[in-house]
């Protein structure tokens, strides 16, 4: 069984004249070591279905397994625990703690619960020195670059040892050669760590360093390329 | 760590803030020491008596200064069930000229000897049956005048002034706001009412030791707890009143101070929250930073105001002429008032930590 299964999750907003269809089923495997990039225009659904993986939002119908658990059944607690311990998320931008230095914002993640700070401890150091940021440890996030902070948003990510890492935009904020990189660093965690990781990009060239491409479309998913049915 | 972590970074705010709350903790524990000390101006020496009930003329209104009793009364109130010792007390206000030109007023009590009411001498010696024209006078009163044990004060006894001698100091505080100055009975008869004779009031009030008196009455007179006769000295209520209106009002603008600052530094991190809870930080742990926060803002400032307050009583008001008094159980409650007041400001900003939706971590454009 693969690591996340999603099976025809519809997501529908609003009501009446305001009704919006963002998902009209969506079916989808993930496995473990595996990177997956989420293309499509703007308004197609990427976001909303990220969301629904990451428990920030309940698929309006559907089911989601991850590691054979069912995340529909999760109540408030049960959900942020989940997005706590299963997964890692990277957003766009600004997601960084800015008063904090780049070890903190690791550490930080200790602090919710549940982990031993020992242990995070000396996984901060090692996700540091892989993701070249050992110098730029003890800065202020809010003194980072945007390269550079989007690397300590994966290594915060990667802190609790998750079973899924979700990424949206990652390169938004950033030039295409820091965002190469940054894509790039990713890559190689989730293909070291053997992560699953679905990666919203807007991005082609981004979207083409992962394993695997998939289209959404009007809230639809197909294969990357496949003609519009 | 998070809120010890943001208060070390961002100093400025935090350290405002603490410093707003600061001078309102100040003031709120000024008013406070003011009320305490007006209060002890105002009765010390009838909280001082040893007794736990007074008895007054029934038209007096509980006031000292209205309350007239006859012998008959006064034997009559001894003598009423549950009485275990009685002392009758005469008072009245006078101008004391204490050095030539130099008048203030004093709260001549007349006591019995080796009555209940008679105070402890702390200095010189007790009055003794020969003193008609010997007082005791008040420790704090004694200092600030600079007179001594042996002076000499003037005290009006008719139209004429009359030499008085301070034969010992007492430590009882004040009534009326006026220093207590002990006097046999027999001479406050002689200053009040000029004439003594059956028709000469016996005494104002009568201190009483015994059970459960409260409400007891008789011909023209009625019995009220120490407690009650001290809330019935004119103008204590009143300043009481005052100073507890003032004590609100500056609780008041602490809690909205505190719940405003909070409340926009909360608008401020809302998107950082919410990325935080997206990332798994519960609504719990969020609040329980940020209601650190608020704790140690109030509490940080409270303690530096409780420390200034001190100081101040210490240095600028350290003459007793000023009366602000504190006590630990005062200094102690107004702190935990504050804090309770910064916490109730902000439990505004902790119900929208708690509603913040993570969602929005991702709806955030760069
Ligand atoms: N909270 C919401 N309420 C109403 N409509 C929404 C909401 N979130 C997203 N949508 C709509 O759902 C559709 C998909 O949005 P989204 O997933 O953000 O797309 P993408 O990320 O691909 O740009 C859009 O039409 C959007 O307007
Ligand atoms: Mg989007």
């Amino acid at each position: 069984m693969a690591l996340l299964e999603l099976t025809d999750i519809t997501k529908t907003f609003g009501a009446g004249d305001q009704r919006v269809e963002a998902l009209r089923g969506v079916s989808m495997a993930v496995e473990a070591g595996e990177m997956v990039a989420l293309v499509g225009p703007s308004g197609s659904g990427k976001s909303t279905l990220l969301a629904i993986i990451g428990a920030l939002l309940t698929p309006t119908a559907g089911s989601m397994l991850i590691g054979g658990r069912d995340v529909a059944t999760f109540d408030a607690g049960a959900r942020t625990r989940y997005r706590r311990d299963q997964v890692g998320f990277v957003f766009q931008a600004s997601n960084l703690v800015p008063f904090l230095t780049a070890r903190e914002n690791l550490l930080l993640v200790g602090e919710f619960g549940g982990a031993d700070k020992g242990a995070l401890r000396r996984r901060a150091d090692e996700l540091l020195k892989e993701l070249g940021l050992t110098e730029a440890a003890g800065q202020a996030a809010n003194r980072l670059s945007g390269g550079q902070r989007q690397r300590v948003a994966i290594a915060r990510a990667l802190m609790r040892d998750p079973l899924l890492i979700l990424v949206d935009e990652p390169t938004a904020s950033l030039d295409t050669t820091r965002g190469a990189q940054v894509v790039e660093a990713l890559r190689e965690e989730i293909h070291g760590r053997h992560k699953a990781c679905v990666m919203v990009t807007h991005d082609l060239e981004m979207a083409a360093r992962a394993d695997r491409v998939l289209e959404i479309r009007d809230g639809l998913l197909r294969a990357h390329g496949a003609p519009v049915v | 760590m998070l809120a010890i972590r943001e208060m070390a970074r961002r100093r400025l705010q935090f350290g405002l803030v603490t410093g707003v709350v600061t001078l309102i903790a100040y003031l709120v524990l000024m008013v406070t020491g003011l009320g305490l000390g007006l209060n002890q101006a105002a009765g010390t020496a009838l909280l001082a008596l040893d007794g736990d009930y007074l008895a007054y003329s029934d038209r007096s209104n509980l006031s000292v200064i209205r309350s007239q009793l006859s012998e008959a009364q006064a034997t009559d109130i001894a003598t009423a069930p549950g009485v275990a010792a009685s002392a009758p007390i005469g008072y009245v206000a006078a101008a004391i000229e204490f050095r030539p030109g130099e008048v203030d007023t004093g709260a001549l009590l007349g006591i019995d000897l080796g009555a209940i009411a008679e105070p402890a001498v702390v200095e010189g010696r007790a009055l003794t049956e020969t003193d008609t024209r010997g007082l005791l006078v008040d420790r704090t009163w004694v200092s600030l005048t600079g007179t001594g044990i042996g002076d000499t004060l003037q005290v009006p006894v008719g139209l004429a002034f009359e030499p008085f001698e301070i034969v010992g100091v007492v430590d009882e505080g004040s009534f009326f706001f006026q220093p207590a100055m002990f006097m046999l009975r027999d001479t406050w008869r002689q200053i009040s009412y000029r004439a003594v004779d059956q028709a000469t009031p016996f005494a104002s009030v009568v201190l009483l030791q015994g059970e459960s008196l409260e409400g007891a009455t008789g011909a023209g007179w009625e019995i009220v707890t120490k407690d009650t006769a001290f809330w019935n000295i004119e103008g204590v209520s009143a300043q009481q009143g005052t100073v507890d209106a003032l004590r609100y009002m500056g609780l008041l603008i602490g809690a909205m101070v505190i719940g405003v600052f909070f409340y926009v530094i909360t608008l401020q991190k809302v998107s950082l929250l919410g990325v935080l809870k997206a990332i798994g930080a519960s609504g719990t742990y969020l609040t329980t930073q940020g209601l650190l926060q608020v704790f140690l803002v109030s509490l940080t400032g409270t303690a530096l105001a409780a420390g200034l307050a001190v100081l101040t009583k210490a240095t600028v008001l350290s003459s007793d002429a000023i009366p602000i008094a504190f006590t630990t159980g005062a200094i102690l409650s107004s702190s935990v008032a504050v804090v309770v007041a910064g916490v109730v400001g902000a439990l505004l900003s902790m119900r929208q930590i708690s509603s913040i939706d993570p969602i929005i971590a991702m709806q955030q454009q760069q």
